[in-house]
């Protein structure tokens, strides 16, 4: 009997001992779950899950050889918790003895690393308490290289953090800063970084990690949200090097004739490719806030002027294609030419009746002559040439701001412009545009669309392709004929000696524009050179153009870049030197 | 001990009440097979309590391990990320420096010319094409000049030879003669290859 009783007990007793546990169990349950469930997660999600923004990177933009001409980097904006700001010990970790530091201490290091003040670091921390007693965030130097700040934080001041922040170099200065353009603090402001912003910008990813009490990550914890997609690389045309050259060469010259503004390109002929587009006055875009604001783009697109003589290559080339000339066409060009209203077409020297054939009259740029092989064609022929050569619309490369230029139609043009134009007044082009009129003329008469951006990679695809479907302007015959012509201008003109390239047959352009200032023209010139080599296979289009230079206001001032930068050219790239000798064309009769 | 008791005590007890009649000697069991299967072995026994032992002490090593190996990725990764600073502070420099108008600036200082006239010679026929004219001393691009292209990065990077210092355009400095610490140094280079033995 009492061994039964016990039994009963004992598992009384078991199962009073389980109801309890049990309950405890429950109550605890209840307690974390339902009661301070809210709490806790709150809590719980905060000590462990930090979020992070995983920041992508803008692409580059490099040149045709990889270069880079804008580079993105990390910068480093030194930051401080002013309510902590205080004396603070350290641990010299040499000796391993306590050291005190004073805050003066510290922002004299700071200030020294920087190269800023300490007076000026102080205020801003009490500038910040002023606002805020428990301010815990202001900056003190921003934008920091990164071994600055990495000399800062081995100071180990204990308020002092620091900020990452993706920031932009362009390493090589000027070279390009026209066409690169920069970033400003709100992101790109002009050139391709604005322009083609969509294929650079990179999109920022996110995601969450957990960590330990003691800061350290744990393993396996992080969940990436969203991928970070970097920006993709722009690939362009432009030979750096070259670049640098043009732009040295074109500044030596546009400040030793004290030019205004003077650009100079380089066309690669079978592709349209601008090889360099120089501008002066040019930006650093490491430094932007030293260049008036006026420079900050390329005048190269976006600055349309009266060319002058250069166009005449273009008519002769049109006439030459409408066959109503050939080269060696016998024309007598008398001392001026009448159109109406009783004005009058000169040339720039005084002489009586001349006997000079078609060739003559270019190589000798005689606006009399030009006028009456004008003659032959319509209006309307004269205005679709210049819009076929691309004239009065902008280039295929649709740079930022750029312009279209002037091309007055047939219909509502006067008769006196209608000559003038021929000769390359009473026109506005850019030098973009005569550029690749000048490419149609060196590529048999098909114009390739001008490139600058050849495409944007992104994870090994290319997208933003350019256009490369050429279009037949004149024909070969016509082309292949100005192109002798214009060798002629180096053979035989004035300034021929001036463009002569040792080895290479040169063909080439010169032009000295009137500058018109609210329709009267003044005696302002822009100056240019426009030409192409090798003569007997065109490889290569050089245009130069000085803007109101003040000493030297003949076509002979961009005479002299242009051969340096031809020569350049040549030299950069291995073209075979010129083995037989230039036809001679009969230029009079 | 009645009588009595014994109906009623515990199956094990009549076993108990005889004893103290009889006389004590030595019984030898002998566990029958059955018997002996069931009984718990000390081998079974002993890998058990050493197998969870094992595992314990198992978990707590990868526990241990694995902690160990967060902190080293935090380390390692710290270490990343500062020889990615390095990296970065090496690469901005070394384009800078390689920017063409420092480039330039740099050969033309050390007394490099630009030969603006260059000229090929065509193996097939030893032919010479173009036309060669040799560099005079000023035939550098910037000839002395400073380069007009600017770049805010490079303000202070000095010429290999200072302008002052290299008093001949176009003519090279010397390179210094080696002193007596580098004729010293000679003998001590990587040994010369030995002769190729052939049979």
């Amino acid at each position: 009997m009492t061994s039964d009783r016990r039994t009963r007990r004992r598992v009384a007793a078991t199962v009073l001992v389980m109801v309890i546990i049990v309950s405890a169990f429950v109550v605890r349950l209840v307690d974390i779950q339902v009661v301070r469930a809210a709490d806790l997660a709150t809590e719980a999600e905060a000590r462990r899950s930090i979020p992070q923004t995983l920041q992508g990177l803008r692409g580059d933009i490099v040149d045709r050889n990889g270069v880079a001409l804008a580079d993105s980097v990390y910068r480093y904006d030194i930051t401080v918790s002013p309510r902590f700001v205080g004396d603070y010990t350290l641990v010299n970790s040499e000796t391993g003895e306590r050291e005190k530091h004073s805050v003066w201490d510290a922002l004299t290091s700071i200030a020294e690393l920087t190269d800023t003040d300490p007076l000026d670091l102080l205020e801003r921390i009490e500038t910040a308490l002023e606002a805020n007693p428990n301010s815990d965030h202001a900056y003190l130097v921003r934008r920091v290289p990164t071994d600055v700040f990495q000399q800062v934080r081995d100071l180990r001041v204990p308020w002092v953090y620091s900020e990452r922040i993706a920031s932009r170099t362009y390493p090589n200065g000027q070279v390009a800063g026209n066409l690169v353009g920069f970033l400003g603090t709100d992101g790109p402001q002009t050139g391709l970084e604005l322009r083609l912003d969509e294929c650079l910008s990179a999109v920022n990813g996110s995601s969450t990690f957990e960590r330990g009490a003691d800061g350290v990550r744990l393993p396996g914890s992080t969940v990436v949200h969203q991928e970070p997609i970097d920006g993709g690389t722009l690939h362009t045309t432009i030979d750096s090097d070259l670049q640098w050259f043009a732009q040295q060469k074109l500044e030596e010259q546009a400040r030793a004739v004290g030019a205004d503004w003077a650009t100079a390109m380089v066309v690669s002929v079978r592709d349209g490719h601008i090889i360099a587009a120089a501008d002066w006055p040019t930006v650093d875009p490491n430094d932007v806030n030293s260049t008036h604001p006026d420079n900050l783009g390329s005048r190269i697109f976006s600055w349309p002027y009266e060319p002058g003589s250069t166009m005449k290559s273009i008519s002769i080339a049109a006439m030459l294609d409408a066959g109503v000339t050939t080269p060696g066409e016998r024309i007598g060009v008398p001392a001026r030419y009448d159109t109406i209203n009783g004005w009058q077409i000169r040339d720039a020297w005084a002489h009586d009746g001349l006997k000079l054939t078609t060739a003559g009259i270019l190589m000798n740029s005689s606006n009399v002559g030009t006028s009456l092989l004008g003659e032959r064609l319509t209006f309307a022929q004269r205005e679709q040439y210049f819009r076929d050569f691309g004239f009065g619309s902008p280039t295929a490369v649709s740079f930022l701001g750029e312009e279209s230029g002037i091309v007055r139609p047939a219909d509502s043009i006067d008769g006196h412009g209608a000559y003038m134009q021929l000769f390359g007044q009473s026109i506005s082009v850019t030098s973009a545009q005569m550029a690749q009129a000048y490419q149609a003329i060196a590529n048999g008469g098909v114009l390739q669309p001008l490139t600058l951006v050849t495409g944007c990679e992104r994870e090994d695809e290319m997208t933003h392709l350019p256009e490369t479907e050429g279009t037949r302007v004149i024909s070969q015959q016509a082309a292949n004929q100005t192109v002798q012509i214009l060798e002629s201008v180096v053979t035989e003109g004035f300034v021929g000696p001036q463009l002569t390239v040792p080895g290479y047959r040169v063909a080439a352009k010169t032009g000295t524009a009137e500058v018109p200032v609210n329709g009267v023209y003044t005696s302002e010139r822009i100056v240019s050179v426009a030409g192409l080599a090798p003569a007997e296979n065109p490889e290569f289009v050089v245009i130069v153009t000085l803007g109101k230079p003040d000493t030297m206001k003949v076509a002979a001032a961009a005479a002299p870049p242009f051969q340096q930068i031809m020569t350049q050219v040549l030299k950069t790239f291995r073209v075979a030197p010129s083995t037989q000798p230039p036809p001679r064309l009969p230029t009079t009769w | 001990m009645s009588a009595l008791a014994q109906p009623l005590g515990a199956p094990a007890a009549p076993a108990k009440a005889p004893e103290p009649r009889r006389r004590l000697r030595p019984v030898e069991v002998t566990p029958s097979r059955e018997q002996r299967r069931q009984r718990p072995r000390a081998l079974a026994a002993t890998i058990a309590v050493s197998g969870v032992f094992a595992i314990l002490l198992a978990q707590l090593m990868l526990s241990i391990q694995l902690s160990e190996g967060a902190y080293r990725i935090t380390a390692a990764e710290g270490q990343l990320v500062e020889l990615s600073r390095s990296s970065q502070v090496l690469s901005e420099n070394l384009a800078r420096l390689e920017s063409p108008q420092n480039l330039a600036a740099q050969a033309e200082s050390l007394g490099m010319v630009v030969n603006s006239s260059s000229a090929y010679l065509r193996l097939a026929d030893a032919a010479v094409l173009g036309t060669p004219v040799a560099a005079s001393a000023q035939s550098g691009v910037l000839d002395g000049r400073a380069s007009t292209v600017g770049n805010v990065l490079l303000v202070d990077v000095p010429l290999v030879v200072p302008a002052a210092a290299g008093e001949a355009l176009g003519v090279a400095p010397t390179p210094s003669s080696p002193g007596p610490l580098a004729s010293a140094e000679e003998p001590t280079g990587p040994e010369p290859l030995p002769a190729p033995i052939t049979q």
